[in-house]
């Protein structure tokens, strides 16, 4: 609509390449699919033996991310127009309890207490459903008094006992491997030909590749294909992003607005079932106590992946990057043998990262692109720092806590043995100060670096970002020269994230530029 | 919120229907879970042991397991109604020891069972020493592989004493056997789910291990149905548990679990609330009751079954 001729899109790989990061960044899932990344190399970097990043390893992940995943894609829905349902965490264990209960003790059929388990979530659905959508009662208290109620009453109904081991019916649901009866027809030798070379092929890559491929990640897979292509092609799926946006309107245009939110929680208590279901075929027994805090793991996968929590913007593919950056997060972490309780830290600051990401992705601001950039540079001086840091400041620690501990022990109070423990012996008093002493000089260097990268992150010039990537990687060799040469990587990944804020202001004007034109 | 609220009606109102009887003393039970396998044996030791005694035993759970302040709501609501004598199985050691500090300062005798109490004085700690066992569950374990193959080790809570206690004690005994076995952790909070899938995640991507031990035998379900999801066949990998869960027996006898350390839950409960009924009546009581182990192996898997009552 504007007289002055843009410029051209030329064909060059510059410009496409920009094109292409437009549009990855406009994607709501790109947060979450960059947390994923930036994760999964970070993992791949500390642990030994087999990559993190082995179809495998990712086909483990898919699988046990399937149970939470669906419980998760009907959450989507929910939270799109803007509810929230607190009680699938309690659905899912009510609806694995009584499923396992009437196959076991009932005798029913497996496919009679597959469809009975999925009759209960949508039962729940239509009782939470019609509180929220016809009595007006606020979705968050509906759903926290379900939470209760749901969860009370399966341990009721079973007695809070595992069932015994379910039949191979529900296996279908979980770690069934399609591949299993090839594989083992051709362990009999019982084929010919093609099928004898293809079962072959099968089983030697068993371990590392067809041994993973299960039913969980298919379903879990095929439940978002299918759920997006509903969404993105009905009615329904448009009304749902209505409702969310503004239900008042929604209404005004004639929508039945009652009716689609009561579907909606419908739907979400069915996902809760069906990922119970999910988890049946891969857990032990069937239990009341199954899908504890998985609302929150839910909503949280839901948030990750860029849904807004006050409705009518969001995607179910960012929800399907979430649970897996949860999973992967649980996953990667056991496998590098983090410590416990360092393992919670950490969770909780990737979760921070992630839904970071996607307030600088959506904010569309190059400025704090920018000083996201430089953030990213000045935690990776912080962890060099921490190298020779934590050592100095462990000795620092332990020393003050045996003198503290010596001070009371000498005003005479009673310690208990964990207190005790903080007693030093001369000999470590020894080593701890030598420890101190002998990496003193590394911190300070590296607090230096940590500082000036601090300041670069909130005032800067191009220049400023250059000198100080330059400072990143020149630090590099006498640090390495003290001992600490695994600080090399974190070194070099922060002047490559400096380098790249330099370049952010310049290219978030090309990209404006090439977007107005390619529309 | 609304599942502590009624436990602590239940609370009073049982202690008020008590007192009406009054020829009963209230004895209070204050448990750490009323769902967990392990906690259904020792709550019903409990309640024999109460029947026996003739005391009203009041039993009060968690809303949910590691709910500190509902335990610590519960517990003051019993003193202020005048329990004879309160039997807890903290869910934090040192978290409920002001509440026993009281308790027993207002002459209320109190019986730890299971989880002892950082930083109080009780009348008597009735468990099993969860240090020692695992040190046998350690040492046990070490004899089925040899030195140098890897292994899992499912940990508990690393936040509570019975967490920490079961992991020290196995690593130190299985470590000073096995010097040059790697010990691979996944970390829980006593949930199956997570033993499963950390349990998942490290047989996939190592093909080197030999054995998974676990602090509890609800890991030890989670680890065998981490094996089969990935199509192993019964003793392909060991397992070793804790506890002696029926559950866990029954996978002994189909070959999954090689050994298993069980702790005699039933006596538990029923010797301290033994314990709890004795001291009520002002009868001097032993400070520590070690309710003792029993080392379940496929040879003694019988014997075991036919103690504890399982078919």
């Amino acid at each position: 609509m504007t007289d002055v001729p843009l410029p051209q899109i030329k064909n060059t790989i510059q410009d496409r390449v920009v094109l292409g990061l437009v549009r990855f960044f406009k994607a709501e899932w790109s947060g979450a699919f960059l947390a994923i990344l930036i994760l999964g190399i970070a993992i791949e970097l500390a642990t030994s033996g087999r990559p993190f990043f082995h179809p495998s390893n990712l086909m483990t992940i898919l699988n046990n991310s399937a149970a939470i995943g669906i419980v998760a894609g009907g959450m989507t829905l929910v939270i799109i127009t803007a509810g929230i349902d607190l009680s699938v965490g309690s659905v899912v264990g009510m609806t694995a309890a009584l499923t396992g209960y009437v196959a076991s003790f009932w005798g029913f059929p497996p496919y009679l207490a597959i469809l009975t388990g999925l009759t209960i979530g949508l039962a729940i659905g239509a009782f939470n459903g019609s509180l929220v959508a016809y009595f007006g009662m606020p979705a968050f208290i509906v759903t926290l008094a379900g939470l209760s109620i749901w969860r009370g009453t399966g341990h009721l109904s079973t007695g809070a006992q595992a069932s015994p081991k379910l039949p191979s019916t529900f296996d279908m649901f979980g770690r069934y491997n399609p591949f299993s009866g090839l594989r083992n027809a051709y362990k009999e030798g019982e084929l010919t030909g093609f099928w004898n070379s293809v079962g072959g092929f099968v089983d030697d890559n068993w371990i590392n590749f067809f041994r993973t491929f299960q039913m969980s990640m298919l379903i879990f897979i095929g439940f978002f294909i299918v759920l997006t292509i509903i969404i993105a092609n009905t009615r329904y799926g448009r009304w749902v992003y209505a409702i969310g946006s503004n239900e008042p309107g929604a209404r005004q245009a004639g929508i039945n607005t009652p009716r689609y939110t009561l579907i909606t929680y419908m739907f979400c208590s069915f996902s809760a079932a069906l990922g119970a279901l999910l988890f049946l075929g891969r857990a032990p027994y069937a239990k009341s106590d199954y899908g504890q805090m998985w609302e929150l793991d839910a909503i949280a996968a839901v948030v990750i992946g860029g849904t807004s929590l006050f409705g009518g913007r969001g995607s179910l593919w960012g929800t399907f990057m979430g649970v897996i950056l949860l999973k992967l997060i649980n996953n990667g972490l056991t496998l590098a043998q983090l410590d416990t309780f360092w393992q919670m830290v950490v969770t909780g600051l990737i979760i921070l990262v992630a839904v970071g990401l996607d307030i600088v992705r959506q904010s569309k601001n190059p400025e704090s692109v920018r000083k996201l950039l430089g953030a990213i540079g000045a935690v990776m001086a912080f962890l060099a720092l921490m190298t020779p840091a934590s050592i100095y400041l462990h000795a620092k620690i332990a020393l003050m806590e045996h003198g503290a501990a010596d001070a009371l022990r000498e005003a005479g109070s009673k310690l208990a043995t964990s207190q005790n423990a903080r007693l030093l012996s001369p000999d470590e008093i020894g080593q701890l100060q030598t420890a101190a002493s002998s990496n003193i000089a590394a911190t300070l260097l590296l607090l230096a670096l940590l500082i000036a990268a601090g300041f670069c992150v909130m005032r800067t010039s191009r220049k400023a970002s250059f000198g100080l990537a330059a400072a990143f990687v020149a630090m590099i060799v006498p640090i390495s020269m003290m001992g600490y040469q695994i600080t090399a990587p974190f070194l070099a990944l922060g002047a490559v994230a400096l380098l790249g804020s330099a370049f952010v202001h310049a290219l978030f004007t090309k990209a404006r530029r090439l977007d107005v034109n390619a529309r | 919120m609304k599942m502590k609220l009624t436990f602590a009606g239940v609370a009073v109102a049982a202690l008020m229907a008590g007192s009406v009887a009054s020829a009963q003393d209230v004895i209070g039970y204050i448990t750490k879970s009323a769902t967990n396998a392990g906690w259904m044996m020792i709550n019903q030791g409990a309640a024999d042991a109460a029947a026996e005694e003739g005391v009203n035993l009041v039993s009060v759970g968690p809303a949910f397991q590691g709910d500190l302040s509902s335990q610590l709501e519960v517990f003051e609501n019993l003193v202020a109604q005048g329990a004879k004598a309160i039997a807890v199985a903290p869910v934090d050691s040192s978290g409920i020891a002001p509440a026993v500090a009281d308790a027993m300062d207002a002459g209320i005798p109190v019986v730890a069972i299971d989880t002892g109490v950082d930083g109080a004085e009780v009348t008597s700690f009735v468990a099993t020493d969860n240090y020692a066992v695992a040190k046998v569950q350690g040492a046990v374990a070490a004899t089925l592989i040899e030195d140098g193959q890897p292994i899992i080790y499912v940990t508990g809570n690393q936040a509570q004493s019975t967490g920490q206690e079961r992991r020290n004690g196995f690593t130190e005994a299985f470590s000073a056997a096995r010097p040059n076995s790697e010990i691979l952790e996944v970390p829980t909070e006593w949930n199956s789910q997570e033993a499963q899938e950390g349990v998942e995640a490290i047989l996939n991507s190592r093909q080197d291990i030999v054995m998974v031990a676990n602090a509890w035998d609800g890991g030890t379900m989670g680890s065998k149905a981490a094996l089969e999801n990935l199509g192993m066949a019964a003793g392909d990998v060991k397992l070793v548990g804790f506890d002696g869960a029926g559950d866990a027996i029954a996978a002994m006898d189909d070959g999954w679990v090689h050994a298993d350390t069980a702790q005699m839950l039933y006596q538990m409960g029923y010797q301290g609330i033994k314990a709890a009924a004795a001291a009520a009546r002002g009868e001097d009581v032993s400070p520590r009751i070690d309710t003792g182990f029993f080392l379940v192996t496929p040879s003694t898997s019988g014997v075991y079954k036919a103690m504890v009552g399982i078919e």
